[in-house]
């Protein structure tokens, strides 16, 4: 502790002293201040490798990446060091420490980057500074693979000028392979309720509600709730989505969106919606439905799941994880009786719709890392960007060294032992390995892209790999649904170009924005009404209901949408 | 100018013997006397018109149609638009009345509470006893609304909160009320858990006034055959009669000032009607929506009423020959 203190004090005064002498190379301190970096871009900078075949240059260029990870050469980790041997490249990584904005605004503000930046939620001041060079001409003379990637959504990554500023993290490749456990929404229900069942197929809401009303008749002194529902501040979507995914469309937020024509229309006072609200009616006259979903916040929701006594809800995955989480960690305390577990499923109005829970594949164009004006050889580093984008090296990046991080079966799948799960849990031996520094913020595939030989390019997404998480129980009882993991249940998600409607930013004070700040608080007030009103008064508070929604400016919202929703998917599609 | 006012014999206004002597003249030579004065209060003079009055100009901001990235000349300027949308909004209306409301329960109940424990503590005799209450009333002051938020939900709760659980056991009710689910209940609601929160807080000042009381009133009054209430109701109430008028005024310059964060955390859908003021009104659709110009004007407006309440009451305290602020 003493000598890293010392260490501390000389390192600052040796910046202070730097900072006093003058506005000094920043790179240049840098380098002063570790022994082993005698490799610096300037070296490079005089030569380039032209024949792939010689052993090229050493090279070595700073990357500074926005979020929090520890400090490192690449070429220290196994992986960076076998992509050292290909490239002769290696990245000095430095990462955030404090203050976003700050860190960033001060290179803004003097003008030094690092050779390659990844700003994070700071993208727009990086841009807005003009700190990044357009990529356009590097790409088309030496990026033939960032080409087979990026390509499709060149559209979306051009800047406004036309020019492409930096490479996103979620093109996908292949085939788009969604997550085997359900991160997204589902009708979810207690696992007791299924196995006292026989394991029926549950497919429509009729079967959904009267298998929980079934159960609850039957266990009538365990004061059971039937089902309960999610109403707290900007959560209240998840009372009032569930409309819409029966239907089978997938969360696009407000609207329903045809495949076809792209009309956008709300759903928020159509027959989905009030057969929706019909049925918790008649639960919560049955004494069935948790009043307190209504007044309960967010804290008070996650503690009744986990009280086990709820047979049934509605929610996101990635909502109630935290509970789930905490009911796994008791089945293991209580020795692998699942019971009070949940278990997702598709459910629809009807047994032929199709089912559209989970989310189609989509392009975030707000992250990524670009080459910044102070790079002294861009080519050198698009070079490295392009040879990161092949099927081989993605493989490596995302699944580490063959034999130590995973095994291939006769058939060509990969997997990971229990043992080589369990070893990468350890984020330093992630580090180590080169994982925990490769698989994201670089060029990459994107989540749930797939290999041309059908494995999943992300081995969380691998239902091998999924798989070796679940418990004895869990996989008997996927097994007799015949699946082997959740994701298999529901059905594949076809593609919508726009999705997701809900991210598509409105003009601030037209009527489309004011119609999606007034349109929760009525739905917040009559979803109430209407729910826990006497079943004999529920036409009455519906109509009211459905005119207050009429009083708001819907038909300009969906004009706004449907123009907004065909903008999206035609620049996706490069109309 | 000096000597012309003092020929006609108009004095400017000005308090006891400074009011003989005045004019600028006697205003320099004072304000030399009092240098090290005048020099000690510049800084607090700076800070007050560096974060009191140079903000004034973004009021400005009220009458364009605000967008952060452009500069003041390229803003677009549109009257009273926002205002017209204010005022013409019936959801303004509503939160209006919320606003008053809540904040007349508070305002009433803050006053009577605070001063009846105030009393009843400075009638007590052991000082150790009055320790214990003074702290235990002091505490939940100390608590965040956040918690304070959570305790209320947990003891209305309709699942075994315990004054349902109360009220069952005695008999009142027969099934669990959603007392939070009700919008009528939501302002006694909150006027119930400020009192819980703020009582003890709000009687320090109280019983700060009843010790500067001198202690020879109570002695003869004593002599005088006086009892212990007629002793409260002729010299304590008056002894602190001053602090209360100042505070009355001062409480109604800020009476649409209701507070932020019980109403936002123990709002829900159910009690919207009653529970939304005007903050969360702000936040809405001024913040929420990157509308800063409405937020601004939602602002001047709440300013403007509460200059009126604090000179109305000012003048009215001053008329009935009451203590007042200026």
């Amino acid at each position: 502790m003493k000598t890293r203190n010392k260490w501390q004090l000389g390192f600052m005064s040796l910046a202070l002293v730097m900072g006093l002498v003058g506005c000094g190379n920043n790179t240049a301190n840098e380098n002063a201040a570790t022994p082993d970096a005698g490799n610096t871009g300037n070296a490079a900078n005089t030569q380039t490798a032209n024949e792939p075949e010689a052993k090229p240059e050493p090279a070595t260029f700073t990357y500074f990446n926005a979020t929090a990870n520890k400090d490192t050469d690449t070429n220290k980790t196994e992986i960076g060091k076998i992509l050292e041997e290909q490239t002769g490249v290696n990245f000095k990584m430095e990462h955030l420490v404090g203050d976003l904005n700050t860190k960033i605004g001060t290179m803004i503000a003097s003008n030094e980057y690092p050779d390659i930046l990844q700003p994070d939620a700071a993208i727009d001041k990086v841009l807005e500074a003009g700190a990044f060079i357009p990529l356009n001409d590097l790409i088309d003379k030496y990026g033939p693979n960032i080409k087979r990637v990026y390509e499709p959504y060149f559209n979306l990554m051009k800047a406004e000028d036309g020019n492409i500023y930096f490479l996103p993290f979620s093109a996908v490749v292949g085939e788009y392979n969604p997550n085997p456990t359900i991160d997204q929404g589902a009708f979810w229900v207690q696992n007791r309720v299924l196995k006292e069942a026989g394991y029926p197929k549950i497919k429509t809401f009729d079967e959904y509600f009267n298998l929980i009303k079934d159960y609850a008749g039957k266990h009538s002194d365990e004061k059971l709730t039937g089902f309960m529902s999610l109403t707290h501040d900007w959560r209240f979507f998840a009372t009032t989505n569930p409309p819409n995914h029966l239907a089978g469309y997938p969360n696009d937020g407000e609207v329903q969106v045809d495949m076809n024509t792209m009309d956008s229309k709300i759903y928020a006072t159509n027959d989905g919606t009030k057969r929706w609200l019909q049925k918790l009616n008649e639960f919560n006259a049955a004494g069935l439905f948790d009043k307190s979903s209504f007044v309960d916040n967010y804290d008070q929701y996650l503690a009744k799941l986990t009280s086990g006594k709820v047979l049934g809800f509605f929610d996101y995955g990635w909502q109630v994880n935290q509970a789930l989480q905490t009911l796994k960690t008791e089945t293991l305390k209580n020795g692998g009786n699942d019971d009070l577990e949940y278990f997702p499923l598709p459910i629809t109005f009807d047994a032929n719709t199709k089912d559209q829970y989970i989310d189609p594949a989509s392009f975030v164009n707000n992250r990524g890392v670009g080459i910044t004006t102070s790079a002294k050889d861009p080519e050198r580093i698009i070079k490295f960007f392009d040879s990161l984008l092949t099927d081989d090296n993605q493989k490596l990046i995302q699944w580490g060294i063959k034999g130590q991080n995973y095994e291939v079966d006769d058939k060509g799948r990969l997997y990971r032992t229990q043992e080589q799960i369990d070893k990468l849990k350890d984020n330093d031996y992630k580090r180590q390995v080169g994982i925990g520094y490769f698989e994201y913020y670089w060029p990459m595939y994107g989540q749930g892209s797939t290999f041309p030989d059908g494995n999943a390019v992300n081995p969380g997404r691998q239902p091998e790999v999924a798989q070796a998480s679940f418990t004895p129980a869990e996989k008997d009882r996927l097994a007799k649904y015949g699946v082997q993991t959740y994701a298999e249940m529901f059905s594949k998600p076809d593609e919508r170009p726009w999705y997701p409607a809900w991210s598509i930013s409105l003009e601030q004070g037209s009527e489309a924005q004011i119609y999606t700040a007034k349109k929760p608080d009525v739905q917040r007030k009559y979803f109430a009404k209407i729910v826990l009103g006497a079943p004999d008064k529920f036409d009455a508070y519906w109509n009211e209901y459905v005119d207050e929604i009429n009083k708001l400016p819907v038909a300009d919202y969906e004009k706004t949408m449907t123009e907004e929703v065909k903008k999206k998917a035609a620049k996706i599609k490069g109309n | 100018m000096l000597k012309t006012m003092k020929q006609q014999g108009v004095v400017p206004a000005g308090r006891g013997l400074l009011g003989k002597k005045s004019g600028l003249g006697f205003f320099l030579q004072q304000l030399v006397k009092q240098r090290a004065l005048v020099l000690m209060s510049v800084p607090f003079l700076l800070w007050l018109v560096l974060f009191k009055y140079v903000p004034l100009w973004g009021w400005t901001i009220a009458f364009q149609k605000y967008k952060p990235a452009k500069s003041f000349g390229d803003q677009t300027w549109v009257g009273l638009k926002q205002f017209k949308f204010m005022f013409s909004d019936d959801r303004f209306l509503l939160v209006l009345r919320n606003t008053l409301a809540m904040s007349l329960i508070n305002f009433v109940l803050g006053f009577v509470t605070a001063i009846t424990l105030a009393i009843l503590l400075n009638e007590l005799r052991k000082m150790a006893f009055k320790r214990v209450v003074q702290t235990i009333s002091y505490l939940p002051h100390f608590i965040s609304w956040v918690v304070a938020a959570t305790i209320i939900q947990t003891v209305l709760s309709a699942d075994g909160g315990i004054v349902n659980e109360i009220l069952m056991g005695l008999g009142f009710i027969h099934e669990p009320i959603l007392w939070l689910g009700e919008g009528k209940y939501f302002w006694g609601i909150l006027g119930a858990s400020e009192v819980w929160k703020n009582v003890g807080w709000n009687t320090i000042i109280y019983l700060a006034a009843m010790t500067t009381i001198d202690p020879a009133q109570y002695e003869a009054a004593e002599i005088d055959g006086a009892g212990r209430f007629q002793r409260i109701f002729h010299i304590t109430l008056p002894g602190i009669r001053p602090v209360v008028i100042i505070l009355i005024i001062l409480n109604l310059g800020q009476i649409l000032e209701t507070g932020f964060e019980p109403q936002y955390l123990l709002g829900n859908g159910p009690n919207l009607d009653y529970s939304e003021n005007l903050e969360i009104f702000i936040l809405k659709y001024g913040m929420n929506l990157g509308n800063y110009s409405l937020s601004v004007a939602a602002g001047i407006f709440k300013t403007v009423i509460s200059i009126v309440l604090l000179f109305s009451a000012n003048y009215l305290s001053k008329r009935l020959g009451q203590e007042r602020l200026f």
